[in-house]
């Protein structure tokens, strides 16, 4: 009830630090789908792209993130971009994998049907493959959307303005420093929540018909 | 026209998965692939609409080089139905079979209009049938969508490969029938390939006989097929009993059918019916003479010794 207390009192800063909170999740998140999309593609058709870009985005998954932010800040500076730049990364493994076994899993016969109907490449990616893939790659989108939420907390030690703010000023402190670092992270766990939320639910919307990662 | 010139298809380093094919498919009618396994049969299908490029050769259409046809294009001008059918399982079967007329531009209203006539020719109403997902249908329904789909923006030619292999025996021979009526109803140039000879003798206006390496046993008819095969390797694809099979293929209506002067006989057969059914009448006869009647009136009879000499 305290820290409920503590966050109504202190929302003139905790508000701005969610807003920013939101914007480099959403920023980041846009991106990697993107990147993340084009790329889980290019696995899908090539086994050698494939291992190159799994094994080079398990890696950058093992870089602790404070080393990742503060080696972007060499280019980027202090605050949010070298923060969202490094959650780039970190995002694209579930989604290239996800992407790629989505796309694999279609069977061939439909790809073939496709084909013989007189679909270019273009068009079986986009009006069979992908569609067939979606809640896959949506799975792939809500796991590294959990993980970039919870992770861009450590962007405050390189001067991201977002909700590590407050967990990072409670930490080491003896006194009041309880509320405060709830009140970093209970809207972190709740932003987090609703996100696994949004996107579960429209995986299983999407799923008749297609290919669900229960089904894999 | 389809024409195959000395068409050869070589996967690889092995040995030619086709040898040198050179036949000819008639529009209108059903040519049918048929041959062991392995022999090529789906190889020559899919080098007609491109699935797989020929190494050598020529594929014509109506006088055209495939090969001078965008591929794109040249597909959506043939249907392509193949045994696990391959439906879209994300869209509803009304969609599914407006697939090529949504890749042409057609407008919807002419779309759905297309896809309400095509469900009804492969008796799925669409009241029914039009806003479910392919998991939602049985096996022969599901390949019954899949000949609507290929005859979505009614294409001159038709490919076939094992359409009807999945289905249970029962479903197989009604998706034969099907096939045999809409035929009628259609008119396309269809090449169906099979490895079942009895399919090919039933369904088959023409039966292109395949042997291993994708060489040419023999290009006939069926019931020329049965009468006179031409080497030992097509005898034995064809099996036994193969005049008694044959008879079903010949209708009375083209044989000089004579009456012999007797009593009238017992037993009547039409003349719409097969040299067989005429047989089973001739046995069923306690004379051992059947009359031919056409639409009631006697036009001949025949007795074992008749079909015996028709059968020839
Ligand atoms: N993509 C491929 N790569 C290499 N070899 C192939 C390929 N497709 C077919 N073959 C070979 O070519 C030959 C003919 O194959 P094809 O599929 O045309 O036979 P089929 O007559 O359709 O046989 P079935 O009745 O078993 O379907 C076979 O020896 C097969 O192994
Ligand atoms: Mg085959």
């Amino acid at each position: 009830m305290s820290t409920l207390r503590y966050i109504a009192d202190n929302w003139d800063t905790l508000g701005p630090e969610v807003r920013n909170q939101l914007v480099i999740v959403g920023i980041c998140m846009g991106v990697s789908a993107a990147v993340g999309l084009a790329l889980g593609v290019a696995a899908a058709r090539s086994d050698r792209v494939a291992a190159v870009a799994i094994a080079i985005t398990s890696t950058i998954l093992t870089i602790p993130s404070f080393a990742l932010f503060g080696l972007f800040t060499i280019w980027l500076g202090l605050g949010s971009a070298p923060v969202i730049a490094g959650l780039i990364l970190y995002a694209l493994l579930p989604i290239v994998r996800n992407t790629r076994t989505g796309i694999r899993a279609v069977r061939p016969a439909v790809i073939e049907a496709a084909r013989g109907m007189g679909m270019s490449p273009l068009q079986v990616l986009l009006r069979v493959e992908i569609p067939l893939a979606v809640p896959v790659i949506l799975a792939g989108l809500r796991q590294a959307t959990v993980m970039v939420v919870a992770i861009a907390t450590v962007g405050a030690t390189v001067g991201a303005d977002d909700l590590g703010r407050p967990i990072l000023a409670a930490v080491g402190r003896s006194t009041g420093s309880y509320e405060r670092l709830l009140s970093g992270v209970l809207p972190v766990a709740a932003i987090g929540i609703l996100a696994d939320l949004i996107l579960a639910g429209a995986e299983r919307a999407l799923s008749r018909g297609r290919i669900t990662t229960a089904a894999l | 026209m389809i024409s195959f010139e000395h068409v050869g298809k070589r996967y690889g380093a092995g040995p030619p998965a086709v040898g040198d094919l050179s036949f000819e498919v008639s529009d209108g009618e059903i040519c049918v692939l048929v041959g062991p396994s392995g022999c090529g049969k789906t190889t020559s299908l899919k080098m007609i609409n491109r699935l797989v490029e020929p190494t050598s050769g020529t594929i014509r259409i109506d006088g055209r080089d495939t090969a001078t046809v965008d591929v794109d294009v040249l597909r959506r001008g043939i249907g392509y139905v193949i045994q696990q059918i391959g439906l879209f399982p994300h869209l509803t079967v009304a969609e599914n079979v407006a697939t090529v007329p949504r890749l042409l531009h057609w407008d919807r209203r002419r779309a759905r209009a297309r896809v309400d006539e095509l469900l009804e020719l492969v008796e799925l109403p669409a009241a029914e049938f039009a806003q479910r997902l392919p998991g939602e249908l049985s096996g022969g329904q599901q390949q019954r969508v899949g000949v609507a789909r290929a005859l979505g923006a009614d294409p001159p030619i038709l490919l076939m490969d094992e359409p009807f292999g999945a289905v249970d025996p029962i479903s197989r021979e009604r998706l034969q029938d099907e096939l045999r009526r809409l035929q009628g109803v259609v008119r396309k140039t269809i090449v169906f390939v099979t490895h079942d000879i009895d399919e090919a003798i039933k369904l088959g206006d023409r039966i292109v006989l395949l042997n291993v390496g994708g060489v040419l046993a023999q290009h006939a008819a069926p019931a020329d097929l049965l009468a006179h095969p031409a080497s030992p390797f097509v005898e034995s694809f064809l099996g036994g009993s193969r005049m008694v099979r044959r008879l079903g293929l010949v209708q009375l209506r083209g044989l000089a059918l004579t009456a012999d002067g007797g009593v009238s006989p017992t037993v009547a057969v039409d003349i719409g019916a097969t040299l067989r059914e005429a047989l089973d009448a001739v046995l069923r006869a306690p004379d051992g003479r059947a009359a031919v009647t056409d639409a009631g009136r006697m036009v001949g009879v025949l007795d074992t010794e008749a079909i015996r000499r028709a059968a020839q």
